[in-house]
């Protein structure tokens, strides 16, 4: 029956056969029914390949029911809509999808690269560090695009995704995790208990494996139970249910991840502008870990075949889509509960017998089997596929006797078949619970292992917590939800009936005809291309901790994080070792728990809110005057103000021009603003600052220092005494947050005593600067209800007062070197005192300058810029600041390591200028002196240029340095080796513009 | 001179369009932020002379009275709201009253703007946001709470049932509106712990 | 992300909200006798920190809400935390005297001086 249609003529609970649904796969139109999967509807055409493998680019089929699916890995959607490696099994049909395979090429069933697999001998494990190691040169232009191209999977969206994201927090008494019968047993009680809960599952309906489990809850199909309970939830007030939501993560205290995907199943919501994804961060005060279990498969040779399924998904395949994985199938199996399998399709009227492992077959199911007249080989094997189609299905197989232990293959018969159902036993999904810290144990009885403890607030029911029993299973879920709400909730627990399971039989490998290395790949790793022989070789070679296993041979790695692999490998690699499985060990599962978008992760903070921007009140202004808009921290700031067909360059030029000949204006709001009162205020200030503040006038500014316990600078600003107990202190705009949260960090933690407080108003004042020999006639002409004269303003200076109607508060100070005031007014006012100050310049020639035209003119004076001339190792003597750092003070922050010796020592770098030989030659930023010029690198540096500058107003350039004893070199010549050529420039004194200040006291 | 020219940190947006709730600007609003010990019964005491009741001072509540209110931000702050033509008399009065007892008062009308939302959904649309716990009970009318929200600071003042005033500092105004234009559309709109379809 | 809770205002939220300020109980010397510091006391002052298995003894701001700097004492290993407690304050007793390595140590010596922190 191979290429003929699969899917049978009645069944499949998630389908509606009246509604048709077109979609294409690989470019192919096919149809399929609303409620399919991807995988359903492709294997119900026929299709048995969806896929190729990562490393050897084997043909692979569809193996798994949901998310542990590691084969069927499609691309689904268009241009900026594709998204990668979707499990088939999950992608829920609408019409006009468009799904691709991966990992082919040119087509799936032709593949060039399946070469890999004829020489695969040449592809042991560790084969990329064993091969790729030496030339050097060849990694980056041969192996590298070589690897590149033949491996990855998937093709990245090309374009702007078009599609909202959004995120959203949320707290709950308990978040049950899984929506199968115990998570809604416990989600039940919980409810009822009183509690405020979250249930989540990553399946578009509730009810986890019930439909596929048989037997009865409460004297009811599980089904009908279900649909129940979950409506019951919807309903309840205190309840928040959500479908295709996986819980990707759990971190510290019961902090959780939740990926919903809400409109990805139906495009009509996306074009209704419905976010696509949204992630809820979920803080939960308990959480019920229902995830339920994976089913193993078996390492038999060549297990990976297109047609090899996990039992429950081939059962699934019949009951959920009617769709049959064949036509004539075996089920192969070391357990009892593949036998619903063999009854499921044996009932559908597909061919199917059983292969069991154990010697014993002869619980409540496999009598079922038997009475059926389904034919059961006990003590037996699969030891060979052979594939039919060149590869793209199977054929026949051998089944082989078998005991335990055993190693070699006897008495190998054929037998045809073209579908193979396989279960190694079921492991709890334990993933969540060992994200953060969960400890296991392993358990004898179910061969797996199961969650022991956890520091968090958080217990697993049902399968995952290795609770297979339905009744048990219900019971156990019933109390957690009680306990979690911390009050009972007045139900009594379900009563199940199900048919009893017999023990299973651990089965880690099944040995085939010949070696196993030899042609037959046991594959462990479906999604790595993972197989025995890789496990056993990085043993052999060594590789004796399971996590370096796993980095050698990227077992249980990467997006599937070994969730039908994890307990495979263990078992090959204890019985390779002669261990047990605990001895062994596990390697660390990690999240999330399947892979979940970008987007979701990026939320809405994309694009225009990226990054928080910050803005003055002037800010549109100099956009609508066409400024050069540059990033100071999170504020943008005018960097210059281009006039039409004038460079950057020329527009700073006659910006500075205009300050030093004229009058400027700069938005200086940034700057940060904090007010400081107290008795102990002035004390306070004093320790704060290197030099003293307790002796300022009222009314006076003083330029202040601070350093941080270490002895570094770490920011300035002039402060301004508004009363004898009340100051107002600046800060660098960079330090307006963090210099405010240290003045109280040491107010409340090492002197509480002070009476104190601290007020930042920053964004309170909009704060211009008039710069230039003009500016008090601009000023004067905007009505102030104060004395300007010099004598009754003089520099630095304070005036509250009046501009015509604006209320502003007037500081005399200047970062330019010119007649500088620097007017406040509140911001609400700003951006009218902007334009009034802009209108009475003017006919006195003021323009607005930018932060470029501001750092020139500060430098040709002199003036540091913290982060400039200081790196968080600089001192306040480095950089020639010596008379500011208080000799008689007994304590101010930094002062004990100042004292230290290396911190004084001439050999540290200090601050001085520089002049080029030639005039228009500008040093780079950064650009390192060297003790002497060598042919090339390795050179002794002796400093290097904290800020350089073409100063149109000495008509060259001027750069500061910090160079090595640098103060005691004036005059020396010092080499700047750059790209091509070495500049030389002589150490001077590092203030170029009125040394005396004179320009400051007009 | 020509009069004062007053720009509101939103001024220059839009009203908003196809949005689930209810969302504007505040503008208009004196805002004084206020230091002093609440243990210190002077300051209390005079305090409550100037504004017309006592300080609230357990945390995270606010009082309201007249066209004043105001809201606890810590032990020893609190910002008071009046009328934005109150603000100078108010702080004088304050400043007076308080003079000789450690304390500060500042004017900070516009240091932040002010957005109001408005409507059923605004508490899920502002979780969008923010890590608080908002529907468990404790931000009931009257609830003050500073917070990050999204990548910034605010301060959360529940005015009345589905009335919520956010306060940003202003240069961050622009980022905070677009933030809520992102989350509050109607098509993102969503019903935290209600009634829902259920997923059979 | 760790839930934290501000003993001075009862804020509870998200480590987000609140600033961790690094090891508690760190005397800064030069607020006593400036005069008087040896290069050792200073360089443990500033750089000698404990980095204990288990419980430790920390500096948190509720910066998002009160503003204001509290102790917390938290298990690095479960990083859950045991008490929270206030700026001019030591650990409740039972905690000092669980507390191993230099911390124990610390407290003894706090303790036989009396509690003033």
């Amino acid at each position: 029956m191979s290429n003929k249609p699969y899917r049978l003529a009645h069944g499949g609970s998630r389908i509606d056969r009246a509604r048709k649904v077109s979609f294409t796969f690989d470019g192919k139109h096919l149809t399929g029914f609303a409620g399919d999967t991807v995988a359903a509807a492709v294997m119900a055409t026929g299709q048995r390949v969806l896929g190729r493998s990562f490393k050897y680019h084997r043909p692979r089929g569809v193996v798994g029911l949901g998310s542990e699916e590691m084969n069927a890995l499609v691309g689904v959607g268009d241009g900026a809509r594709h998204e990668p490696n979707l499990r088939a099994t999950q992608v829920e049909l609408y019409d006009g999808l468009t799904a691709v395979s991966q990992n082919r090429w040119p087509s799936l069933d032709f593949d060039v690269s399946a070469i890999n697999n004829k020489f695969s001998r040449l592809f042991p494990s560790g084969f990329y560090y064993k091969t790729f190691m030496w030339p050097k040169r060849f990694w980056k232009h041969v192996y590298e695009p070589f690897i590149r191209r033949a491996a990855g999977l998937g093709k990245a969206p090309v374009g702007r995704d078009p599609d909202t994201y959004e995120q959203i927090h949320v707290h709950c008494d308990v978040l049950v995790v899984g929506a199968g019968v115990a998570g809604l047993a416990a989600a039940e009680a919980a409810t009822a208990a009183g509690a405020r809960v979250i249930i989540a599952d990553e399946n578009p309906l509730f009810g986890g494996l019930a439909d596929i489990a048989g037997g009865t809850i409460d004297g009811r199909p599980q089904t009908e139970w279900v649909k129940e309970k979950t409506q019951a939830l919807a309903e309840a007030e205190n309840v928040h249910v959500l479908s295709r939501t996986t819980v990707v993560g759990h971190w510290h205290h019961n902090h959780l991840m939740l990926f919903e995907r809400v409109a990805d199943h139906d495009p009509a919501l996306l074009a209704a502008g419905t976010p696509r994804h949204r992630l809820w961060k979920v803080r939960a005060a308990y959480v019920i870990l229902a995830s339920g279990a994976i089913e193993r498969p078996i390492a038999f040779a060549n297990n990976d075949r297109p047609g090899v399924m996990l039992a429950s998904a081939a059962r699934a395949m019949v009951e959920r889509y009617g769709v049959a994985p064949g036509a004539q199938g075996v089920v192969f199996t070391n357990n009892d509960d593949a036998y619903l399998t063999a009854l499921t399709l044996h009932m559908a009227g597909v061919g199917i017998r059983v292969v069991d492992s154990r010697a014993r077959a002869e619980g409540e199911l496999p009598n079922a089997a038997r009475a059926a007249g389904i034919d059961i080989a006990t003590s037996s094997i699969i030891s060979a596929v052979h594939t039919s189609l060149g590869g793209l299905g199977i054929g026949d197989v051998k089944v082989a006797a078998y005991r335990r232990g055993q190693g070699r293959v006897i008495s190998e018969r054929k037998v045809e078949c073209d579908f193979i159902a396989m279960s190694g036993g079921w492991n709890p999904a334990l993933h969540l619970w060992c994200h953060n810290g969960g400890k296991i144990r392993f358990d004898d009885a179910l061969q797996a292992f199961r969650p022991d403890r956890h520091a968090d607030a958080i217990a697993a029911v049902g399968a995952a917590n290795g609770t297979f029993e339905l009744s048990n299973m219900l019971a156990e879920a019933h109390a957690a939800g009680e306990k979690a709400a911390g009050k009972p909730s007045g139900r009594v627990a379900p009563i199940a009936e199900q048919p009893k399971q017999k023990r299973l039989e651990a089965l880690w490998f099944a040995p085939a005809t010949g070696k196993y290395n030899e042609g037959n790949k046991h594959f462990i790793d479906f999604q790595n291309d993972v197989t025995a022989a890789d496990l056993e070789l990085a043993q052999r070679e060594g590789y004796e901790s399971v996590e370096h296993t796993k980095r050698y041979t990227t077992f249980g790695m990467a997006t599937d994080q070994g969730k039908t692999s994890n307990i495979n490998g263990l078992g090959v690699l204890a019985e390779a070792t002669g261990k047990t499985i605990p001895e062994i060990g596990v390697t660390t599962f990690r999240p999330p728990y399947t892979p979940f978008s970008f987007g979701a992760i990026a939320g809405t903070l994309t694009k225009k809110l990226f990054l928080p921007i910050r803005r003055t009140a002037v800010y549109q202004w100099h956009v609508d005057r066409g400024a050069v808009v540059e990033p100071v921290g999170q504020w943008r700031r005018a960097y210059t103000y281009p006039r039409t067909a004038e460079d950057k360059h020329a527009a700073i030029n006659r910006e500075i021009l205009c300050v030093r000949n004229k009058v400027g204006l700069l938005d200086a709001s940034t700057l940060g603003k904090i007010e400081i009162k107290g008795p102990d205020a002035a004390e306070f200030l004093d320790r704060m600052y290197t030099n003293t503040f307790s002796t300022l006038k009222v009314g006076r500014c003083r330029y202040g220092l601070m350093l941080n316990e270490l002895g570094f600078l770490t920011d300035d600003g002039v402060t301004v005494r508004l009363a004898d107990d009340h100051f107002l202190m600046h800060t660098t705009s960079g330090g307006a947050d963090r210099i405010a949260a240290w003045l109280e960090e040491w107010l409340q933690t090492e002197w509480p005593h002070y009476r104190v407080f601290v007020t930042p108003v920053t964004e309170q004042w909009s704060q211009f600067a008039i710069a230039g020999p003009r500016a008090r006639e601009v000023l004067a002409k905007l009505a102030p209800d104060f004395e300007l004269s010099n004598e009754a303003l003089p520099h630095m200076t304070f005036r509250e007062g009046r501009l015509g109607p604006y209320p502003v508060r007037v500081y005399r100070i200047s970062f330019s070197g010119e007649l500088s005031y620097e007017v406040a007014t509140p911001a609400n006012l700003g951006r009218g005192l902007w334009d009034e100050i802009v209108e009475a310049g003017r006919e006195f020639g003021l323009e607005p300058y930018g932060t470029e035209a501001l750092h020139v003119l500060r430098a040709e004076k002199g003036y540091i810029v913290v982060g400039d001339e200081t790196d968080g190792t600089t001192t306040p003597y480095d950089v020639g600041l010596d008379g500011l750092v208080s000799k008689k003070k007994a304590d101010f922050l930094g002062k004990r390591s100042l004292q230290q010796p290396h911190l004084k020592s001439t050999d540290r770098k200090q601050l001085v200028g520089l002049l080029t030989e030639d005039p228009n030659e500008v040093l780079p930023d950064g650009a390192y002196a060297v003790k002497e010029v060598k042919d090339k690198p390795p050179m002794e540096m002796i400093g290097q240029v904290t800020s350089t500058y073409m100063s149109p107003t000495l008509g060259r350039s001027i750069a500061m340095a910090l160079i090595q004893n640098g103060r005691a070199r004036m005059g020396e010549t010092l080499s700047f080796p750059l790209e091509g050529k070495v500049v030389r420039a002589k150490i001077v004194e590092p203030v170029f513009y009125d040394k005396e200040g004179a320009k400051l006291n007009v | 001179m020509s009069e004062l020219h007053v720009e509101s940190p939103l001024s220059h947006v839009a009203a908003p369009q196809g949005l689930a709730i209810g969302l504007r600007e505040m503008t208009g609003r004196g805002m004084i932020d206020l230091r002093g010990g609440a243990g210190d019964a002077a300051f209390m005491a005079a305090a409550k002379d100037v504004l017309g009741a006592a300080l609230p001072t357990q945390p995270r509540t606010s009082v309201s009275w007249g066209d004043i209110k105001a809201l606890w931000l810590s032990i020893d702050q609190w910002l008071i709201l009046c009328p934005g033509g109150r603000t100078a008399e108010l702080l004088a009065a304050l400043r007076t009253a308080l003079a000789g007892i450690h304390s500060l008062a500042v004017d900070v009308s516009d240091m932040r703007a002010v957005i109001r939302l408005e409507g059923e959904g605004s508490r899920e649309i502002l979780m969008k946001g923010s890590s608080l716990d908002l529907i468990d009970g404790s931000y009931g009318p009257g609830a003050v709470r500073r917070m990050r929200f999204a990548e910034i600071a605010a301060l959360l003042h529940v005015v009345d049932d589905n009335i919520f005033d956010v306060y940003v500092f202003r240069s961050y105004a622009d980022y905070a509106w677009e933030f809520l234009l992102a989350t509050a559309r109607e098509p993102a709109k969503i019903r935290l712990f209600g009634r829902q379809a259920a997923p059979v | 992300m760790l839930v934290v809770k501000c003993p001075v205002c009862g804020a509870e939220g998200d480590e987000t909200d609140f600033h961790a300020g690094g090891q508690a109980h760190v005397r800064r010397p030069a607020s006593h006798d400036p005069a008087n510091i040896s290069d050792a006391e200073q360089r443990d002052y500033l750089f000698i920190r404990h980095n204990p298995k288990g419980l430790h003894f920390e500096r948190w701001r509720c910066d998002r809400g009160c503003g204001k700097w509290f102790h917390a004492a938290r298990d690095t290993l479960t990083l859950e935390f045991k008490a929270f407690y206030g700026i001019a304050e030591l650990p409740p007793r039972e905690l000092m005297e669980q507390a191993n390595g230099p911390w124990a140590e610390y407290f003894r010596q706090r303790l036989a001086a009396g509690t003033k922190p």
